[in-house]
This record gives structure tokens, C-alpha cells and sequence, in this order.
């Protein structure tokens, strides 16, 4: 994981607020690709676990894309994914001494078994994160899924 | 099985800062044929917003060190006031320019130079004075000095302008040739400050002030598109240069909204006016158009 931050001109030395808001965007990012992509059981219970680190505003958009922020559709066919590499470059923007913003590129690589054999599973997401009452949550993103293009 | 996963996954992620923590669990040589299990799929979504955003966005004449302008900016004169309406829904918006000595009524201080309504209330006496001329409600305000907007021009590479003419003033410093042009800090601050030699004095100068604003716009959205992360690069130099009641997290979901909204969709007009005088003091009156277009705003057409 890549980090860096942004904050004020004066008294913000971004390395030190990078290095310590990385273990819990850390988390997050850990949670969001175990419950897209490593636990196909998701799907049955309608990806409430995923969902739920969207930011309200775009929870509904996020349920329309379902295919492009994890396994999707094909989750019903999918027996187990095996992880692969997952690399995150993130910047941090800090306001009042802590995190309140933050950009991820995130990339993930697995392998899924399905009936006919095994494929590569595939995700390419730039989000954007903001930090509410309830952690951080994603308030925009741009993603891909599947084949590269 | 899946509390290890998570944990080796926890391990790839974390690393260590400034390396790229890569980690590879897949036992390739057990694999089966490969077979396309995702096919590819791709998806976008911003932060929605509901019904109409407006800011009254402030240039100070004070809080200026650099250009030898003292005191707190919220306390200097409003010398550049700009009313910007956004329709969240239609992705379209205007941007109103009013000239500094705009003369109106200012709650609890007759009738004076819109000006002057900073020097006596800080911006809340400020946005009160523009709600009770146009009746439009004003949700927030954006407040910069000479200090503050050539920082903020400098620190993000510049802004992107159309000039709409030649220009020759020195008493402004802006010396520049009509056409698309990047401005410097002290550039755009020349451009936005240029009247007396201008055809259209105040007007024309409260024009150029908007197509700063909309540059800007234009400058996020571009270097936004090439670098997603630019957005907390601009939001923490936003922070440092501009003074805003908008909390940081509406900030964030308005950088976010504002990277789907089309420059061209921000028409940029000058409030109808006319110079004249009060006693022995210059002013400028509002024309009946302008509370036409008060009331077109406030109707929610904006072309």
C-alpha cells in the first residue's frame, strides 16, 4: 500500500499523517474486497455487507453497479475465490489534526472456481472516501470489473 | 478459513508506507483451465444532491499581507461578490456578478455600498443583505483575499481563462492579449482587479471575476480527470486559502458533485445596472432587470 496525505501549509507533516491513518483505511479496504469478492454467500443476503460502506447518498447507485464494485451476478456460481495481489495507493486529506477524506486507487487480482473450472476475477476502482460517525464510507467511485479493457 | 484470508489480506494491504505491499496467495499449479467466470463491467456514481446549492462567494480588500492589506478579511470590504446559484438536479447553474458599490439596503444600516456590508456584520450581515435584495436563500459563503486567491491559483498550476479582450491597465498589472490563456496567481488576480481601462468598467471586471470562477471549475475537472487524488490536493488548498461555513464533509461531496457539472452549463452575467450618485459618493443602482432575473433565478431558469 502507497500512502500519502494532504493538509495545511503549516504544522502537517504529511508523512506521519499518512503512516497513521493507514491501518484503518487498511481495514476498510480488507473488509470491502472480503465481502465482494472472497464470500460469494453475500449475494443471498442481498451484499448488506457491502453496501453498508457506501455513504447513503450513492448506496442505490452502488446497488446498480453491484457488477463492477465485486463478484455480481456471477457470485450464485461462484464455489470459493482465492485472493490474489491486491495493491492500494492512497491520499489522505486531513482537516483538524485527523483523516476526514481520502482517494484510493485499488486493484485486485483473484481466482474463482466455478462448475466449468477456474477464472480470473478482476477489480480496478478509484473511490472516494469520507469519514462519517460510522467510519469511512465510500461517497463516489469509479469502477471496473471483469476482462481489462 | 475466512478469518485467515481476511488476516493475510490485512497483511498485503498494510505494508508498509511508501512501498507497495503486494501479496500473492494463488497456487497457480493446482489451477483448472482458466474460464472467464466476470465478464467486464464498469460503473460510476457521485455524490446526488437534492434541489438548489447557493453560495455567495467574497473577495476581500483586506487580509492581504502580501499586498500590504491588513486586518481580517472577513472584516474588510466585499469588493468581489458573486452569487452562485446550482441547480443539483439539472446540473446547470449561474453565476452572478454584483458590483462593489452596488447600492441596496443592509439590515440595520439603511441604505449603503453592498460593499460595506462585510466592515459592518462579517459575512453573515453580508448574506443577509444579498437574501433580502434577491430573496434567493443563501446556503453558504466562500470568502478569499488578494493573498488568498493568488495562493490558491499558484498552488493549483494555475486556471484556465478565456480573455475576452485585450487588456492594457496598469493600474491593475494586467497586461494580456484576448484568447484562452493559463493566469498565474498574479495573473488572475490582475485580470479580476482590471476596470478603469476596461469599456465596460465594473461590469466588464465582475464578468472576468466569474470566468475565473468557471475556469477554475474547468482546471479541477481536468486535472481531476487525469488524477482522481487531485481532489484532496484542491480540498486542503481550498482549506488553507479560503474561509467557508460549508463543513468539510459537504465540501467533499461538492468537489465530488462538481467534477459532473459541465463548465459550460454556468452561465456567467453581471447584475443589470447603471453608475450614478448618493450625495457625493459613486454608486452603482440595480435596474429593474435585475430583480427580473432575481425572479427567473428563484424560478430556477438560469439561461
Amino acid at each position: 500500500m502507497k500512502a500519502g496525505a494532504q493538509g495545511p501549509e503549516r504544522g502537517f507533516n504529511p508523512r506521519i499523517a499518512a503512516q497513521r491513518a493507514t491501518p484503518g483505511i487498511a481495514q476498510f479496504l480488507s473488509r470491502y474486497l472480503t465481502v465482494a469478492f472472497l464470500d460469494p454467500g453475500q449475494q443471498r443476503a442481498g451484499w448488506r455487507d457491502l453496501l453498508v460502506l457506501f455513504d447513503t447518498p450513492v448506496q442505490q447507485a452502488a446497488r446498480r453497479d453491484l457488477d463492477s464494485l465485486s463478484l455480481g451476478a456471477v457470485a450464485a456460481e461462484v464455489k470459493t475465490v482465492r485472493p490474489g495481489p491486491a495493491r492500494a495507493a492512497v491520499t489522505f486529506l486531513y482537516q483538524g489534526g485527523r483523516p476526514v477524506g481520502a482517494t484510493v486507487k485499488l486493484a485486485f487480482d483473484g481466482s474463482a472456481d466455478v462448475e466449468q473450472g477456474t477464472g480470473p476475477v478482476r477489480l480496478r476502482s478509484v473511490f472516494q472516501l469520507l469519514w462519517t460517525a460510522q467510519g469511512w464510507r465510500i461517497a463516489s467511485y469509479q469502477s471496473q470489473t471483469g476482462a481489462s479493457p | 478459513m475466512r478469518r485467515a484470508i481476511v488476516a493475510l489480506l490485512t497483511l498485503a494491504l498494510v505494508g508498509v508506507v511508501g512501498t507497495v505491499g503486494v501479496a500473492t496467495f494463488l497456487n497457480r499449479s493446482d489451477a483448472a483451465p482458466a474460464v472467464t467466470v466476470q465478464r467486464a463491467h464498469k460503473g460510476a456514481a457521485a455524490p446526488s444532491f437534492k434541489g438548489r446549492i447557493t453560495f455567495l462567494v467574497v473577495g476581500s480588500d483586506s487580509g492581504a499581507p502580501k499586498f500590504g492589506r491588513g486586518g481580517a478579511a472577513e472584516r474588510g470590504r466585499a469588493d468581489s461578490l458573486h452569487l452562485v446559484v446550482l441547480d443539483t438536479g439539472k446540473r446547470q447553474g449561474i453565476v452572478i456578478g454584483f458590483p462593489r458599490d452596488s447600492y441596496v439596503p443592509i439590515p440595520g444600516h439603511g441604505t449603503n455600498k453592498i460593499n460595506a456590508a462585510m466592515s459592518f456584520g462579517g459575512p453573515a450581515l453580508l448574506v443577509r443583505s444579498f437574501e433580502q435584495l434577491t430573496g434567493i436563500r443563501i446556503d453558504y459563503f466562500a470568502l478569499t483575499s488578494f493573498d488568498g486567491l493568488t495562493d490558491l491559483v499558484n498552488k493549483v498550476g494555475g486556471v484556465r481563462v478565456n480573455v475576452d479582450m485585450r487588456i492594457r491597465d496598469r493600474v491593475a498589472g494586467a497586461f494580456m492579449n484576448k484568447g484562452p490563456q493559463r493566469l498565474s496567481g498574479a495573473r488572475a488576480l490582475a485580470y479580476a482587479r482590471a476596470r478603469k481601462t476596461l469599456p465596460g468598467g465594473d461590469i466588464d471586471r465582475s464578468r472576468h471575476q466569474g470566468q475565473i470562477l468557471i475556469g477554475g471549475l474547468a482546471t479541477f475537472q481536468a486535472q481531476t480527470a487525469k488524477d482522481p487524488a487531485r481532489v484532496m490536493k484542491w480540498l486542503a488548498i481550498m482549506n488553507d486559502e479560503v474561509k467557508t461555513d460549508l463543513p468539510i464533509r459537504e465540501q467533499l461531496n461538492l468537489a465530488l458533485f462538481a467534477r459532473t457539472v459541465a463548465p459550460s452549463q454556468l452561465h456567467n452575467v453581471v447584475v443589470p445596472n447603471t453608475t450614478g450618485t448618493a450625495g457625493r459618493a459613486s454608486i452603482v443602482r440595480l435596474l429593474p432587470g435585475a430583480y427580473s432575473l432575481f425572479a427567473r433565478v428563484r424560478a430556477g431558469q438560469f439561461a
